[in-house]
């Protein structure tokens, strides 16, 4: 009688098979993946610590801005990984996730985890943006088209993220969360095309320009590139940690439900005191597993 | 220069705190989970032993 029923069998991949003690634990991070994440998060150290060196003592400083321009070095790159990795694979995994045939809850775990990471870069990049803005124009805060839209997109994630919270089934979660993170990127495209359609204080795109030419050159544009790679790699390895935490929470959040109708089912069978006791209408038998999904 | 700096720390701050905050939350999940485990083990081989008493 140890065979799991299939009502308890979990609707989304991936998840392993129950065990003869008929609790199914998470699916286990496999050792391949624990190396992977690894690799990445130390390349993704050893490149901040590059670009940081670089950044501050070996790149010369620029004819106009000064040592100013040594915040170019990491201030496009968080704006790279927040607007256009982040809230672009949120979108991907959004529409992903809306598509019948691609229809898994881990899209939907993976736009959460890309938001949640995504939110922390946009933070990053106003504030690094308020740090140039100050010497350069003088305050912390323009009301700037470019400036405005990235505050914009950052409330709208947030909101996203506010959303997730509020206590619901896991498809209804991820079908609203999906429809708001698509509603939330149409503002990616406006914040970057802001410094083209109207006249902002922030300077033009200096890599990701229509013609995509660099605008700088020698160690500074190298300079630039590397912390373009190494944020990308921060942003990789917060992603693959927070998706696995997107993991264990719903499978606690799963089988918090299943604890408590097993509880109420033992509830029930001690005061029937007979052998319907979770077992199968009819058989009289008792059965081993006990309702956690 | 102390906003070059300044802009440094804040943002390497910033990234270094939520990897930590991040790693620190999985490693609690992976105790919940552990635990939850063990009890739900526990909390399954009772109502059979009930039901096999009866």
């Amino acid at each position: 009688m140890s065979t799991p029923s299939t009502a308890d069998a979990p609707t989304h991949p991936p998840e392993p098979a129950a065990t003869n003690t008929g609790v199914t634990p998470p699916p286990a991070q496999s050792a391949r993946s624990r190396t992977t994440e690894r690799v990445i998060g130390v390349l993704a150290l050893v490149g901040t610590v590059c670009t940081v060196w670089l950044g501050l003592w070996v790149t010369p400083p620029d004819r106009t801005q000064g040592d100013l321009v040594r915040l170019v070095y990491i201030h496009p790159g968080v704006a790279w990984v927040a607007l256009y990795l982040a809230f672009g694979l949120a979108a991907v995994s959004s529409v992903l996730y809306l598509w019948p045939r691609t229809r898994s809850l881990f899209w939907d775990r993976l736009a959460a985890a890309a938001v949640e990471v995504g939110v922390v870069f946009n933070i990053c990049t106003l504030v690094s943006g308020s740090i140039w803005g100050k010497p350069t124009w003088g305050v912390w805060w323009a009301w700037d088209a470019r400036l405005t839209l990235t505050a914009v997109l950052l409330v709208l994630f947030l909101g996203y993220l506010a959303l997730r919270r509020i206590p619901a089934e896991p498809e209804v979660r991820a079908r609203r969360s999906a429809f708001v993170a698509l509603f939330a990127v149409i503002d990616v495209p406006l914040v970057h095309f802001s410094v083209n359609w109207w006249n902002t204080l922030h300077q033009g795109a200096t890599v990701l320009n229509p013609g995509l030419t660099l605008k700088i050159h020698g160690s500074m544009a190298w300079t630039l590139l590397l912390g373009f790679a190494a944020l990308t790699l921060v942003f990789v390895w917060m992603l693959l940690v927070r998706y696995r935490i997107g993991v264990l929470e719903d499978w606690l959040d799963a089988n918090e439900l299943g604890a408590a109708l097993a509880e109420r089912q033992a509830e029930g069978a001690d005061r029937a005191g007979g052998p319907l006791a979770g077992g199968h209408p009819g058989d009289g038998a008792p059965t081993e597993r006990v309702g956690v999904a | 220069m102390r906003y070059v700096i300044a802009g440094y720390v804040v943002i390497l701050t910033l990234l270094f705190l939520y990897s930590v905050q991040l790693v620190w939350r999985r490693r609690r999940l992976n105790r919940t989970v552990a635990r939850a485990v063990s009890a739900g083990r526990s909390a399954v081989a009772a109502p059979s032993d009930t039901g096999r008493a009866a």
